[in-house]
């Protein structure tokens, strides 16, 4: 097998899981990320979110990563997938409960040039928030509701470890106090072009884009309106501009890059088959996702808030793999 | 059986319409070879089909593995690019021109070759084209085919059925049979800042996720890095429009694929036909499908293969316009692969034909790239398609046989031939760049109504 390279990456990987763990850096960050989980289910549970477990297998997953292949396990004789994200399960969990919320575990083989961008691992964690009944303005809120509260939390409760990262915690002081700006993919994609940067105005914003958007900005923002053909089958396009989905990701501030995805989920069943197809899917391995659609699931909004990239914001990391106890870069054969 | 319907409108009369039988008429036995005696009619043709049933839709099985098959070509008749010739002009202004350059008298070996291929710098302009699901496209034709494609700095693409059949080839054993196997035979021999591989993937293998495999494999990244892979996304192809890929397969790996494909017993016996789904396309999921592509894989291009359809201009349209680098084309006298007779005779249009009407919707400096396949071996039909607006033509079934010739020097040589001939066309037209040829160099015998504006026709 030929040699995998992987381009630099900013901060140098451990030599080994012991030189990780045992760090003064690795331990801060830890304890930072325990106290934004135990936060992020304050105030999920108080607004009454159910807590579910998600799967960690299934026939079928999230297609909608770009160009990430999926890890195959052979169940039984049969192709099953590691979960890429749980979207298909949470629909499904909103026939039991109205909200509902996991700390999902996600695996996906990036692409290589992923190694290299400083917020991509091969096995990462999400919370997973799916409302029944909601709009995409309610999902955008409770986003911004989580983020600001984890946040706030964090920094009142752990000074000590925000000084030993030398994290200064009044880069936050905007995002506690001031509501967080939006923006449309076009808007996005124009003001890239203005700068020189070649950004489709047809694919997701390239990961040099969006860390120059978030450079720019002093604290997190929206960019909504991406457009078909650049997400999922289960974004719901938009009635009134065909075209456009009505979705949106909650970007960072200070270059840190795309925290969130989030939509208004389609759940109307030839609506969906029409969008499989449009995605390359082949709509026969979802039979149990399209039977549900079939027999009814509630209209739904959404989104997955990254932890690691959110756990790497907060505390002021280089790379995203330091806001992990057992990192997967891309590409690298990691223990 | 008869059905009355009663068509829209008020005074309209009755319609007797009559319906085939639902089930078939009771066939009384005969003697063995039959009494009856019926001139005129194809009569042998038919007791074949008497005795074999479904099976005789096929040619036969006892050829499969040795057979390529794809439209006859002893019929030049039907052929609207056989019946096109290259006309030379006395006036050559783009002699003079490279006269002027040159300071002396241009020759055929100052035409230039080189041209762009969807998205990729290629030394002559044509490229491998898949092979059909049959297995004389076997392993070892197909990595000697490889090895020589990357030698000549040529394209190569590599056809949807590899992976499945073969396996990825990472962690297998076997690996030199496998898809990476054929991408490592390519890569060992490549012309250094030339060529590059195309990679297929249908309806069916999307559950394998070939493209985000090959797109996140290391192995792969000397390729991506300078810019030399791309997927091809195969909307059909040549010898059956309409139809998936077709190969026939033994019982135990039949069980193996009853998941994902339609398995038809219609042989009988061991041999099952294995089929793929056409895949379900309209101008939405098409242009969809491919701006997926690049926001999924943007390091790599994206190519287009369309059926000879009735409507391949429109859907030529649609796939540049959603930002493919390359549409390919396959003529209905093109294929490999396993198909049955009645499409091989009688369906698609012919590459000529697919041409003419992609080229009457297409700007005259349109930059967008074409390609074609279809009994592609000399230069002669290269040059009249590329001057019907190809930029490059496919070699299928003549690669395939090249390599069966001469696994080492085959393809290399039927290339080098095919390149000569190229550049003797070439400049007697008074051109010294494969991409100057043009409508003005083909005379048709059939009236210039009927074909592109530009081509000279009538008595001569």
């Amino acid at each position: 097998m030929t040699e995998t390279r992987i381009p630099e990456t900013e901060a140098r990987l451990p030599a080994s899981p012991r030189e990780h763990l045992t760090s003064p850096v690795t331990r801060s960050v830890l304890k930072i990320q325990h106290r934004m989980l135990a936060a992020a289910r304050e105030l999920l549970g108080a607004r009454g979110f159910i807590e579910l477990l998600p799967p960690v297998i299934g026939p079928v997953t999230d297609p909608g990563a770009r160009g990430a292949k999926q890890v195959d396990v052979d169940y039984y004789g049969h192709r099953y997938k590691l979960m890429t994200s749980a979207i298909l399960y949470k629909q499904a969990a909103l026939t039991s409960f109205e909200k509902i919320f996991f700390i999902a575990p996600n695996v996906r083989l990036e692409p290589l040039e992923t190694a290299s961008t400083s917020r991509h691992l091969a096995e990462f964690h999400q919370i997973d928030i799916e409302m029944a009944d909601a709009s995409r303005d309610d999902a955008m809120a409770t986003a911004e509701d989580l983020v600001r509260h984890v946040v706030r939390q964090v920094v009142a409760e752990l000074p000590h470890e925000f000084e030993t990262l030398g994290r200064d915690t009044s880069e936050f002081a905007e995002l506690l106090s001031a509501p967080f700006g939006r923006r449309t993919h076009a808007d996005a994609v124009a003001d890239l072009r203005a700068t020189g940067h070649d950004q489709s105005p047809d694919a997701e914003l390239d990961w040099a884009g969006e860390a120059k958007l978030s450079a720019k900005a002093s604290r997190p923002f929206f960019v909504t309106d991406y457009p078909k053909g650049s997400r999922g089958f289960y974004d719901r396009e938009s009635k009134d501009q065909p075209g456009m989905l009505r979705n949106f990701d909650l970007i960072a501030a200070e270059g840190y890059g795309e925290l969130c995805s989030g939509s208004e989920r389609e759940q109307d069943y030839a609506t969906i088959i029409a969008r499989m197809r449009e995605t390359a899917e082949n709509p026969a391995k979802y039979a149990w996702y399209l039977q549900m659609l079939k027999d009814g699931v509630p209209p739904s909004a959404g989104f997955g808030l990254g932890l690691e990239r959110f756990t790497r914001y907060v505390a002021g990391l280089d790379s995203v793999w330091q806001a992990s106890a057992f990192p997967k870069v891309p590409g690298i054969a990691s223990p | 059986m008869t059905r009355t319907e009663t068509p829209p409108g008020a005074n309209a009369p009755r319609i007797r319409i009559f319906v085939v039988p639902a089930t078939p008429l009771p066939v009384r036995s005969r003697p063995k070879e039959g009494i009856l005696y019926a001139e005129g009619f194809p009569e042998a043709a038919i007791r074949r089909r008497a005795r074999a049933g479904a099976a005789d839709a096929f040619p036969s099985t006892d050829d499969y593995g040795q057979v390529l098959f794809g439209a006859d070509c002893s019929v030049p008749a039907d052929d609207h690019l056989d019946r096109l010739r290259l006309v030379p002009p006395v006036f050559v202004p783009q002699r003079l021109a490279q006269l002027v350059e040159l300071a002396r008298e241009p020759v055929y070996r100052d035409v230039r070759l080189e041209t762009t291929i969807g998205g990729f710098r290629s030394a002559v302009p044509t490229y491998v084209s898949a092979f059909g699901s049959t297995e004389a496209a076997s392993v070892a034709l197909g990595l000697a085919a490889g090895r020589q494609a990357g030698r000549l700095g040529i394209p190569m693409v590599i056809g949807e059925n590899v992976m499945p059949v073969n396996s990825y080839g990472r962690l297998e054993a076997d690996a030199e049979r496998s898809l990476l196997g054929r991408i490592r035979a390519y890569q060992s021999e490549a012309l250094d800042g030339y060529g590059g591989v195309v990679v297929q993937q249908s309806t069916e293998d999307a559950d394998a996720e070939v493209w985000n495999l090959v797109y996140s494999d290391p192995n792969v990244l000397p390729l991506l890095e300078s810019g030399r892979l791309a997927f091809e996304l195969k909307v059909g192809q040549g010898a059956k429009p309409g139809l998936g890929g077709m190969t026939l397969v033994g019982a135990e790996a039949a069980e193996r694929l009853a998941g994902a494909y339609l398995l038809d017993p219609v042989f009988g016996g061991d041999r099952v036909l294995r089929s793929s789904s056409p895949g379900t396309f309209t101008e939405e999921i098409l242009r969809q499908q491919i701006r997926l592509m690049r926001n999924n894989y943007p390091r790599a291009r994206v190519w287009v293969k369309l059926p000879p359809a009735r409507d391949v201009s429109a859907a030529a349209q649609v796939a540049w316009a959603a930002g493919a680098d390359a549409v390919s084309v396959d003529g209905a006298e093109a294929g490999t692969g396993w198909a049955p007779q009645v499409f091989l005779r009688h369906v698609g249009l012919p590459l000529g034909e697919c041409l003419l009407r992609i080229g009457r919707d297409r700007a005259p400096s349109d930059p967008s790239c074409l390609l074609v396949s279809g009994r592609m071996w000399e230069g002669a039909r290269v040059a009249k398609c590329l001057a019907l607006g190809a930029n490059a033509a496919g070699l299928g079934r003549a690669a395939l046989l090249a390599v069966d010739t001469d696994p080492d020097h085959g393809l290399v040589n039927l290339v080098e031939c095919l390149a000569l001939e190229l550049q003797f066309l070439v400049s007697a037209l008074g051109k010294y760049h494969v991409q100057a040829l043009g409508p003005e160099d083909l005379w048709s015998p059939t009236p210039a109504s009927s074909w592109a504006t530009g081509i000279g026709s009538g008595p001569a």
